[in-house]
This record gives C-alpha cells, sequence and structure tokens, in this order.
C-alpha cells in the first residue's frame, strides 16, 4: 500500500495487479471498503482539516474508480503510467479503412435521422443495432489494446485507445438521438 | 445541551451523549421535521397535531405567519403570502419570467442578482422566505424535544443545481441551522425503506412532488447506497397537475381571465381538491363559485386521466433517459420506491408499475418518507450510532463546465460523476503581461452557453506577468459532499496562488447574508455576540471530543511521545480557555489545536485506507489464484 494516497497508483490504491484486465467486483468491493473509512459522511463533526482530507480523499478514490471501471480512462491511465503521451488533440492521421468505417457509420446515423423526421421505418430499432455493431467494435478494439499491452507494443496500443475513443463517442451520439427521436415521440 | 463530559480516562467518550439532529424535507408545497427517539423515527408535529407544515409564508403587517396560518391569506392577500417558494430558490428574475409564467409575485428592482418579492413587510429573497419555514421547524423540534438542535439534514431534489442548493443552504444558515448534509431526497426515501439492510439490487426512486420530478436509479450494497443516476424535471410536479386540472375547470365553467391571482387559487385549490378526491373515489362533485360564476359539475377518473397523461408521460421519458444513464434495462430494478404527495393519484401508479414491470413500495406515507429517511440520516451523522455501517454516495445531476471560444460549454465534471470530485483544468494567457483572466462556470448538458444555466464567473487575479501563452493557471473545480462547488486556482510556474473572485450568478453573497443575519431582529447586537460565542464553545467541545477518541484509539501506534506531548500541550490550552467568555482565544485555541494535530490527522487517514484495504487482502486472497499484494 502507498504511503501517500493522494499520489498514489490507482490500481495499487485498490489492491489490484497493474493489468488491463480488472476485475470489476473486486473493484466495486475495495471501493466501498476505502469509501467506508473516508467518505466526508463519517467526518461530519470532525475538525475542518480532518473534512479537508476527507474530501481530498474521496475525491482521489473516486477518480480512482472512474478510471479503472472504465474501458477507455483505464487503457489511458495504463499508457500514462508508462509515460506516454495520451493527448491525441493535435494528430490527425489514422488508419483509412478504419476512417472509412466511421464516415459510413456516421451516414447511417445521419440517415436515421432524417428518417425520423418522415416517419418512415422504425429509428430506434435501428439504432438499437447500430449500438450493437459499435459495442462489439469497441470490444474488438479494447482485445486489440489488451494484446498490444501485454505484448509490450506500446504504440499500438496507443492507436487502438485512438480507435476506442472514436466508438465511445459514437455511442453518445447514439444515446443522444435515441433520447431525442424519444422526446419527439412523446 | 450537556457541555461537560465525563469519561473514564481513556475510554471513548461519544457513546453517552445523545445529540439533537433532525431531518428536514423542505417541500415546494409543504415541509416536515422528523428526528430519531430512542431508536424509533418520527415526524413531529406542531402544536395543534398535524405533521405537514405548508410550505406558505404570509408577511402580514408587523408579524410573520408561517404554515396553516399563512396558507388561509394566500386567496385574500396573495401578494403578501408566498407559497411554492422553492421554485423560486436558486433562480434568477430571468428564469422566474420566463420558466414560471404562472407565478404570481410582484418582484423589486434591484442590484442584487438575487430577485426580491415586494411584501408589506418589505422586499423578501426566496432564501429569506426558506428560512422562515426552516426557523418553524427548527422551533417545533426544539420544543417537541426539549433541547437545542445540533445539526440537520437537509433534503433537496437529486435535480437542483448548484445555486439551488447553495440557496438552500443559505436559508439554513438564515434560520441558524447546522447543516449536516444536503441530501437527495430520493435517496433520503430509500434510507427510510430500510432497503439499505439486507438488500441488493438496483432500484428506482419516483419522486413527484408539488413541484418537482426526481427519478433516480440506486445500487444497494450491504449498507451502501450508490446513486447511479438522476434525472427528472425542475418544473413538473403535482402543481402542475392542478393546473391542467384548473385550466380544464375554469373552461367548463366559462371564466377565461385567470389573471387574478386570488381568482386563480380558488381555481387551483378547487382543482387540488378534486384531484385529491379522486384517489378514493371514482367520480367527484364539483361546486365552483368564483368572481361572481357559479359552476357544478363532475369529474370522473377517466377525465382526470386524459388531462394528466401528458404529464405522467413526461416523467416516464425522464425514468427512460436515467435507465440508460445508470446503464441498466427496467427488468434490472428490483422495486420503485414511490415519494411525494403526487403518486398518490392513481393513474401515476398504474403507469409507474406498467413501465418498470415491477412492484412499487408505498407502504410509508409519500408525504413523510422523505423526512423520515433525512432523520435516519441525521442520526448516523450526529455520531449517534458510530457502529452503522449505512453510507450513501452520490453523484452530481448536473455537468459543469467552462465557457471556451465562441459561446461553447467545454464540460470538465460530467453528470453522475461520483462526489466529492476534483478535476484541474489548465489555462493560459493570450496577452503578453496579462495577470488576471475571467473564468465562467455553468452547469448543464448543452453545448451552448445560453442553453446552460451560469453558475459563477470567476476573476482570477495576481499571477506575475509572462509572455502571451507562457502562464499555466490549473484551475481546479471541487466538488463537495452536497454537490457544492468550490473553486481555486494557481499559476504552475510560479506557484502563486490565485486570489479567485466568485460572483455567483444567483446567489447571495457573504455580505448580503451577513446584513440579513444583523437585520433580522432575532440576531440583534448582544444576539450575534452570545450566538458567536456559543458557536465557538460547541466547536471547542466538538473538536477535543473527536480528539480524545481518537487519541484512545490509535496514538500509541501513530504518535511519538513528543509529538503526543505537543498535542496534550495544545489541548490543555484549549480547555483552559473554553470556558471564558473571550471569543478570540477560543476561535485561536482551536486553531492552535488543529496546527498541533496535522501530522496525526494525516497518518490517521492514511492508516485507515491500509487497514481497509488489509482488511480485504485476507479475506480475498488467501483462497484466490491471483497473485497479489495488497500490501505492496
Amino acid at each position: 500500500m502507498p504511503q501517500d494516497i493522494l499520489n498514489s497508483n490507482f490500481f495499487e490504491l485498490f489492491g489490484l495487479p497493474v493489468s488491463y484486465d480488472v476485475d470489476l467486483n473486486k473493484v466495486q468491493q475495495h471501493y466501498m471498503a476505502l469509501q467506508k473509512q473516508v467518505h466526508p459522511d463519517k467526518f461530519a463533526s470532525a475538525s475542518d482539516q480532518e473534512k479537508r482530507l476527507s474530501m481530498q480523499h474521496t475525491s482521489w478514490i473516486n477518480e480512482a474508480q472512474a478510471t479503472l471501471k472504465d474501458p477507455v480512462l483505464r487503457a489511458l491511465y495504463l499508457l500514462k503510467l508508462k509515460d506516454l503521451d495520451i493527448n491525441f488533440d493535435n494528430e490527425t492521421t489514422m488508419d483509412a479503412a478504419f476512417l472509412m468505417h466511421q464516415l459510413e457509420m456516421r451516414e447511417r446515423l445521419e440517415d436515421i435521422r432524417q428518417k425520423d423526421t418522415k416517419h418512415e421505418g422504425d429509428p430506434l430499432a435501428e439504432l438499437e443495432t447500430l449500438a450493437k455493431e459499435v459495442k462489439t467494435s469497441g470490444e474488438e478494439m479494447m482485445a486489440g489494446f489488451n494484446n498490444s499491452y501485454q505484448a509490450g507494443e506500446l504504440d499500438d496500443a496507443r492507436e487502438w485507445v485512438r480507435k476506442l475513443q472514436f466508438m465511445q463517442k459514437a455511442k453518445k451520439e447514439i444515446n443522444t438521438l435515441i433520447a431525442d427521436i424519444e422526446d419527439a415521440l412523446m | 445541551m450537556a457541555l461537560i463530559q465525563i469519561a473514564e480516562p481513556g475510554q471513548s467518550t461519544t457513546a453517552h451523549q445523545h445529540r439533537l439532529a433532525v431531518g428536514i424535507d423542505l417541500g415546494t408545497t409543504n415541509s416536515l421535521v422528523a428526528t430519531v427517539r430512542s431508536g424509533e423515527v418520527d415526524t413531529l408535529p406542531d402544536a395543534d397535531g398535524s405533521h405537514l407544515l405548508p410550505s406558505v409564508v404570509h408577511y402580514a403587517g408587523n408579524e410573520i405567519l408561517v404554515g396553516s396560518a399563512a396558507l388561509q391569506h394566500s386567496v385574500s392577500d396573495p401578494l403578501n403570502t408566498i407559497v411554492s417558494v422553492k421554485r423560486l430558490m436558486g433562480r434568477g428574475i430571468d428564469d422566474i419570467n420566463t420558466d414560471d409564467a404562472h407565478h404570481l409575485y410582484e418582484f423589486a428592482e434591484t442590484d442584487s442578482s438575487v430577485p426580491r418579492i415586494k411584501t408589506r413587510a418589505g422586499n423578501v429573497s426566496a432564501i429569506e422566505v426558506s428560512a422562515e419555514i426552516l426557523k418553524t421547524l427548527k422551533r417545533r423540534a426544539e420544543n417537541a424535544l426539549g433541547d437545542e438542535l445540533t445539526g440537520a439534514v437537509i433534503t433537496v431534489p437529486a435535480y437542483f443545481d448548484d445555486a439551488q442548493r447553495q440557496a438552500t443552504k443559505d436559508a439554513a444558515r438564515l434560520a441558524d441551522i447546522k447543516v449536516l448534509r444536503l441530501l437527495n431526497e430520493p435517496t433520503a426515501a430509500a434510507v427510510a425503506y430500510g432497503l439499505d439492510s439486507g438488500n441488493e439490487g438496483v432500484i428506482a426512486v419516483y419522486d413527484l412532488g408539488g413541484g418537482t420530478f426526481d427519478i433516480s436509479i440506486l445500487r444497494l450494497n450491504k449498507g451502501v447506497f450508490e446513486v447511479l443516476a438522476t434525472g427528472g424535471n425542475s418544473s413538473l410536479g403535482g402543481d402542475d397537475f392542478d393546473h391542467e386540472i384548473a385550466l380544464w375547470l375554469s373552461a367548463e365553467a366559462g371564466i377565461d381571465d385567470l389573471r387574478d391571482p386570488a381568482v386563480k387559487r380558488a381555481i387551483m385549490q378547487q382543482a387540488r381538491s378534486a384531484k385529491e378526491a379522486l384517489a378514493e373515489h371514482e367520480s367527484v362533485d364539483i361546486d365552483l363559485d368564483v368572481a361572481g360564476t357559479r359552476w357544478q359539475g363532475a369529474i370522473d377518473r377517466e377525465k382526470l386521466k386524459e388531462l394528466l397523461l401528458p404529464l405522467v408521460k413526461k416523467t416516464l421519458m425522464s425514468c427512460r433517459r436515467a435507465l440508460r444513464d445508470a446503464e441498466v434495462e427496467n427488468q434490472d430494478i428490483s422495486e420503485v420506491v414511490m415519494v411525494g404527495g403526487s403518486t398518490r393519484v392513481l393513474i401515476v401508479r398504474e403507469m409507474v408499475a406498467e413501465f418498470f414491470e415491477c412492484e412499487l413500495l408505498t407502504g410509508i406515507d409519500p408525504d413523510k418518507v422523505v423526512a423520515t429517511g433525512a432523520a435516519l440520516q441525521a442520526d448516523v451523522l450526529a455520531g449517534n450510532k458510530p457502529d452503522d455501517e449505512m453510507l450513501l454516495l452520490d453523484v452530481i445531476p448536473l455537468s459543469l463546465g467552462i465557457e471556451t471560444m465562441g459561446g461553447l460549454v467545454e464540460k470538465i465534471i460530467h453528470r453522475n460523476t461520483a462526489i466529492p470530485v476534483a478535476k484541474a483544468q489548465d489555462f493560459t494567457t493570450y496577452k503578453d503581461g496579462q495577470t488576471a483572466m475571467a473564468v465562467h462556470v455553468l452547469q448543464g448538458e448543452r453545448e451552448l452557453v445560453s442553453d446552460c444555466r451560469s453558475l459563477a464567473r470567476f476573476e482570477l487575479r495576481g499571477f506575475p506577468p509572462q509572455v502571451a501563452g507562457a502562464a499555466r493557471i490549473r484551475v481546479t473545480f471541487q466538488v463537495d459532499a452536497d454537490g457544492l462547488l468550490i473553486v481555486s486556482a494557481r499559476e504552475e510556474n510560479s506557484g502563486v496562488e490565485a486570489s479567485v473572485d466568485v460572483k455567483p450568478s444567483y446567489g447571495l453573497s457573504d455580505n448580503e447574508i451577513e446584513t440579513m443575519l444583523r437585520d433580522s431582529i432575532e440576531h440583534a447586537e448582544d444576539d450575534m455576540h452570545s450566538r458567536s460565542l456559543r458557536e465557538q464553545q460547541v466547536e471547542a467541545e466538538r473538536v477535543l471530543e473527536a480528539l480524545d477518541s481518537a487519541l484512545a484509539v490509535d496514538a500509541d501506534q501513530l504518535l511519538s511521545a513528543e509529538e503526543k506531548e505537543k498535542i496534550a500541550d495544545a489541548r490543555q490550552r484549549l480547555v483552559e480557555v473554553k470556558s471564558g467568555a473571550d471569543i478570540d482565544s477560543i476561535e485561536s485555541g482551536i486553531k492552535q489545536l488543529e496546527a498541533a494535530c496535522e501530522d496525526y490527522v494525516a497518518r490517521r487517514m492514511n492508516s485507515n485506507i491500509r487497514s481497509a484495504m488489509a482488511g480485504h487482502s485476507i479475506d480475498e486472497y488467501s483462497d484466490s489464484t491471483e497473485n497479489v499484494d495488497a500490501e505492496s
């Protein structure tokens, strides 16, 4: 266990090996055990200093849990531990086939959005299908990341995360569209 | 309250004293106060035996009436009788003009960002009106229990944004109530049903009150409540039901002018009683007699259903979204807790049961369930149940972001993130020699600044001049367990702490609150002094008590003899000054003791965390094939 919790490695903090494969049940169990020690509610009558410490520690543990639970954040965090730059903002080049696929998906999304206004087909069912595809692709990319990461091919691993982020964005857009369509139906 | 505690040396002093802590449901239509007495939780009645306090404040010439006494004036003197004030909390004048078109008050022109209602007794803000309700509940609790209040858990809709939460806390401050925690109403409801004990699974809390609708998806696991997602609508509730019925009623009766507040309220009251009666009967007769118009007729459940269907559907839409946010399906929900008076309406129950395909929990009076849960939590937070395992983990209901170029919002903390949470964001300067910058903080899910709620504008000042783009100003957004935002900033190259000048968009400044405290008759000069003195004495007691019980547990493991002595000296100095009448020396005594304990407190926190994880490593990993060393 690290001496300085607020600078600790999230995996160590949760008593887990540093690996992309994590037992989410354990993350949850350990999260609860840690929260029972540090949560501000345990310090409702404590000194201001303890309250502040409690807030800092709980924030840190919350961030650790959010990172360990989320497949993209967890992957990025592993790369960060290897001192890799994980700021993708200025990178524009990418695997052409992948980009084509992304474009197609975006067109389908746009089609569904158009259809909705004309009331043809079942846009929600189509979105459901699209969401499943995105999920499957995402899982493939996670597996790809894990293989590259384990083999120590970090540049490849990094590329997988970039792609994974696209899938996450697509998922979000699909959900937003579902919500919009549901709103319109009400 | 007993200020002197007698305990055996080395024995924990915490268990001996029962602290009076209450749960307060500060509702749109009604408010309640509840407490735990001899292990039983009860809502407290007033002298006449009624538990519900109508959230109505009437400003008569020289006195302020709260509750039923105030409600009696709502038809005859609507402009001086403030109802549903919760809807105005944390709101700016523009929100009120656009969102709540059917609000009935006159607002004063003011420099402050907080709208003030013109009344006979002067201009009052929503915060002051709420404070009157809180004061009444505080008095009720202290009278019923014959003791001084240590603190309260006050509930807010999960959907409340930062400004609305802050306004609620400010109201408590004006009412001289120490807030142990702002608790989300749905979480309180789940606690009331005792769903923390034994249950594991995912539940939904459907809370349809007078003015707000909240849906929360919670995961329960061994005493821990984890809010997975919350959603809802802060301007949808039973009042809107009444409004729909009132519109139908006035159309039937041929009353087309609802501008007269007295007429409107009379019809609204008629609508409300019809709605309530239909929970018991298939059909009710209505005899309307207002503004010279008499109408006699009836309304049945079928008609009610037709009128309310669109509103109930709106709530289900929010439910679907919350399920999606929580990444669970309808079928994963094992129970639905029904909260709020409006869930008595049959069509609501029918449609909710159909939507979630599961049983509804309606055993506890839906009006009392939130206060009940708040009281249970207050009892735990006040330290009356030191061994209780209950822990409520909450999320932030709306994303927090900052304004960027082009009027867009960049999200910094996403909604449904577990709180407390801290996120840092780096900024830089765009002009040579720039020493200040403005940051605009917003809350909401939309991309445009104009579609989100402005929370505050910060001016960061005092960082050293550098060439454009060289400064690195790290702004940390910390959201505490109550869901309130705290901002700090620091220039990383120089290490200079930039001062943050907070201008809440719709909140009271500290100065305004101070002035209100001073202005109120209950806090005349002498009173202010004795109140501060009492506060410091209680604070000193609290610090000493907490320290003694901590030392009894682990002083020997964590402190050297020298450190122990240092703490003992500071402790002794505080003990010597704490019964005196000098506020400053008590305050500095507390500060010095806290300073002496700084390392000790930090070590305790770390040691607790380590022991928590060590415990896990023993019972879990011993027969696990994984080779994990949790102590490393």
